[in-house]
C-alpha cells in the first residue's frame, strides 16, 4: 500500500451525538488509500455508520453533536466543504434503501444526482443504462422505485451513487434487507467496481467469510474505537481479541483455531481465513500422510 | 385502507390532450379557474362545465373522472344547502319559503347552484390537466419557466409520500390489531397517526442526508433529465386558450346583465326540492363514508 495515495485521512476524530453522553467515535485515526476495498466490522452500535458519515461530511455538517479532529477526503477538509460538494468525489449508500428514494421512476431516481452535477441530458441516458446494467436492473427504467423489492431498492441506491462516478463508494450494511441471492449480487457489484473501475470501496458488513475473501483491509470498531486494522489475515487471526468483543471469525479460521486449541494441529497464529486456504492448509497437514 | 387511495393521478393514454405540452393545459386550467370565480351566472358556468366534459371525453378519462366526482359532488351539495339558508350575498335577501326551522332565500339558491357549477367547471378542467399529464413533465415545464428546482423537488416528493404514508398507516393499524388493540373506528385511527408521523419525520431526515450526498442543492449548472419541448402547436393552443378565457372573463365582469340573482326566479316548490335533494344526497354520502371508515 505504500505506493498508493491516501484518499481518506482521519486525525483524532471524536464525535458525540447531541443529547448523548458517550462519544460514538473516540480518537479515531485512519488512512484509507485510493483503490482499496475496506470492510468495516463491529457489533451494532460500534460506530460503523457514524464513522461512514464523517467521510462525506454529514458529520459534522448535517448532524448535531460535538466534533473534534479533522477528516481530509481527496484533499478536501470535510469541515470546509458542504456535503453536496463532497458528493462529487464520494458516494454514500445508506442501510435503509427505501428512505433514500424520492422519484417517480427508476430512471429519474438515478438522474437526480446527475442533474445536480450538471451532466448533459444526452449523456444521462447512457449513464443510466450503464449504471442499471452494472447492478442488474436493466429494463427497470420506468418502474416506480417504491414498487421494487428491498434488494432491488438497495441496488438502485447503489446505481444512483455510482452513476455520479465518485472516486469512493461507501456502503452501510448494503445487504441487511436482502435475500441470499441478492447479497451475492451486491457483493459482486462492489467487487467489480473496485477491481474493474478502481473505485475505493468502503463497506460496513457482517458477513465475515465474504469480507475475508473480497476485502483488502478489515477495520474492526468497538465502542467507537478502532481495535483492529489490517489485512484479513492480520485481523481474523486475532481470534481471541475478536471473540472478546463478541465478533465471529470466518468458519475456516474457527476450524483451524479449534484444531490448534485441541493441539491437533499447530498454526502458531497463522490461521487460514478463506475456505480455499483452509482446504490447502488441511491438505498440506493431513492429506499427504493419510 | 388500500381502497381509500387518492384517485387523482395520471391516467395513462395517448389522446390528443395527453400529447399536449403541460404548459398550455396548465394555463387553460388556470384561466378557467379565474373565469369561474369571476361570474355567478349559471349559464356561463354551465357552458364551461359542458366544455370541460367534452375534453374529458376527448382524453378518454371518464372512469377516473367519475371516481373523483363521486366524492366531490356529495360534498359540494352541502354548499347548496348552506347557501340556501345563509347566502354569501349582500343583504337584503328575498325569502322564498320556509323549510322546517329555516328560511330559503332566492339569493341563496342562486348562489348555491352557481357555486356548485363553479366548482365543477374549474375542477373538470383541472382534472383533465392532471389526469393527462405526467407530474414530472409538469414540474419540469414549470421549472423551465422559472419555478425553483427545490419546489419542483418538494412537489415530486410530496406526491411520492402520500401513498407511502397511507401504506404505513395501514401497517401500523394492522399491527395494533394484532396486538389486541382496537383495529377499527376512530379510537384506533388516532393513536396510529403518532407512529406514522414520527416515521415520516425520520424518513424526511434520512432523505435529506441522502439527497445532499447526491449533490442536491449544489451550486453550478444543473441539467434536466426529462425533455419537455413546446412545439408551435403548443404555443398556438396556449395563446388561444389564454386569450379565450381572459376575454370571457372580461366579458362576464363587464356585462352586468349576466347577474341573474334577482331575475332567475326559483319557485317555492322547486327550491324545496333542490334543498331537500341536496341535503339527502349529502347525508347519505356522509353515512356511507363514516361506515366505511369505521369498517376499515
Ligand atoms: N442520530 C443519533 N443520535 C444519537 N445517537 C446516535 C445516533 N446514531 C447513532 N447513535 C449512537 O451512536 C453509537 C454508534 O452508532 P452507529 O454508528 O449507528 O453504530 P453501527 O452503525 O456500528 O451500528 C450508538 O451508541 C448509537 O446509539
Ligand atoms: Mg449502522
Amino acid at each position: 500500500m505504500e505506493d498508493k495515495k491516501p484518499i481518506i485521512e482521519l486525525k483524532d476524530v471524536t464525535f458525540t451525538y447531541a443529547s448523548t453522553e458517550t462519544p460514538a467515535l473516540k480518537g479515531v485515526n485512519l488512512t484509507i488509500y485510493e483503490g482499496e476495498y475496506v470492510a468495516l466490522m463491529g457489533l451494532n452500535g460500534a460506530g460503523k455508520t457514524t464513522l461512514q458519515l464523517t467521510f462525506n461530511g454529514v458529520i459534522p455538517n448535517m448532524m448535531m453533536g460535538d466534533f473534534e479532529g479533522t477528516v481530509i477526503v481527496s484533499g478536501m477538509d470535510t469541515d470546509e466543504y458542504p456535503v453536496r460538494e463532497m458528493a462529487k468525489v464520494i458516494g454514500l449508500v445508506f442501510d435503509n434503501p427505501e428512505f433514500q428514494l424520492s422519484q417517480m421512476t427508476v430512471a429519474e431516481e438515478i438522474a437526480l444526482g446527475l442533474e445536480n452535477i450538471g451532466t448533459p441530458p444526452a449523456e444521462m441516458h447512457r449513464i443510466i443504462a450503464e449504471s442499471l446494467e452494472i447492478v442488474g436492473l436493466s429494463g427497470f427504467e420506468d418502474r416506480s422505485p417504491f414498487g421494487l423489492s428491498g434488494g432491488q431498492q438497495q441496488r438502485l441506491s447503489i446505481a444512483s451513487a455510482l452513476a455520479m462516478k465518485p472516486r469512493i463508494v461507501v456502503m452501510d450494511e448494503p445487504t441487511s434487507n436482502v435475500d441470499p441471492i441478492g447479497k451475492e449480487e451486491i457483493f459482486a457489484v462492489a467487487a467489480q467496481l473496485n477491481r474493474e473501475r478502481g473505485m475505493t470501496v468502503i463497506m460496513a458488513e457482517h458477513e465475515v467469510e465474504v469480507m475475508a475473501a473480497y476485502a483488502d483491509r478489515i477495520i474492526v470498531l468497538h465502542k467507537g474505537e478502532i481495535v483492529l486494522n489490517g489485512t484479513p489475515h492480520e485481523v481474523f487471526t486475532q481470534v481471541d481479541t475478536l471473540k472478546s468483543i463478541g465478533l465471529r471469525v470466518p468458519q475456516a479460521t474457527e476450524l483451524a483455531y479449534q484444531l490448534d486449541q485441541k493441539r491437533l494441529a499447530s498454526y502458531a497464529g497463522k490461521y487460514p481465513v478463506t475456505t480455499e486456504e483452509a482446504v490447502q492448509d488441511l491438505t498440506d497437514k493431513f492429506g499427504k500422510g493419510g | 385502507m388500500q381502497g381509500v387511495a387518492i384517485p387523482i393521478t395520471m391516467v395513462a393514454g395517448d389522446s390528443y390532450i395527453h400529447r399536449l405540452n403541460p404548459l398550455p393545459k396548465l394555463f387553460i386550467a388556470l384561466g378557467v379557474l379565474i373565469l369561474s370565480f369571476a361570474t355567478r351566472n349559471p349559464l356561463v358556468l354551465g357552458v364551461v362545465f359542458a366544455l370541460g366534459l367534452v375534453f374529458v371525453t376527448a382524453a378518454g378519462i371518464w372512469k377516473s373522472y367519475l371516481r373523483v366526482v363521486g366524492i366531490l359532488f356529495p360534498i359540494s351539495l352541502t354548499l347548496v344547502v348552506m347557501q340556501s339558508i345563509a347566502p354569501a350575498f349582500p343583504r337584503p335577501w328575498t325569502p322564498i319559503t320556509d323549510f322546517g326551522p329555516f328560511t330559503i332565500y332566492q339569493e341563496g339558491i342562486y348562489s348555491g347552484v352557481s357555486m356548485l357549477l363553479r366548482i365543477f367547471s374549474m375542477t373538470t378542467f383541472a382534472l383533465v390537466m392532471i389526469m393527462t399529464t405526467h407530474p414530472s413533465d409538469l414540474f419540469t415545464s414549470l421549472q423551465k419557466i422559472g419555478m425553483p428546482y427545490v419546489l419542483n423537488f418538494i412537489l415530486t416528493m410530496t406526491l411520492q409520500l402520500i401513498p407511502i404514508l397511507q401504506n404505513e398507516f395501514a401497517i401500523v393499524l394492522s399491527a395494533q390489531k394484532s396486538r389486541g388493540m382496537k383495529g377499527s373506528g376512530f379510537g384506533a385511527v388516532l393513536p396510529s397517526m403518532v407512529p406514522v408521523f414520527v416515521g415520516a419525520i425520520e424518513r424526511v431526515q434520512q432523505l435529506s442526508i441522502s439527497l445532499e450526498s447526491r449533490a442536491f442543492g449544489s451550486t453550478g449548472i444543473k441539467t434536466s433529465f426529462r425533455n419537455v419541448t413546446m412545439s408551435l402547436k403548443d404555443y398556438v393552443i396556449m395563446v388561444l386558450g389564454v386569450l379565450a378565457t381572459l376575454a370571457t372573463t372580461v366579458w362576464v365582469i363587464a356585462d352586468k346583465s349576466l347577474d341573474w340573482s334577482r331575475t332567475l326566479i326559483f319557485p317555492p316548490t322547486l327550491s324545496i326540492i333542490i334543498v331537500a335533494l341536496a341535503a339527502i344526497g349529502f347525508v347519505a354520502f356522509f353515512i356511507l363514508a363514516i361506515s366505511y371508515v369505521l369498517r376499515a
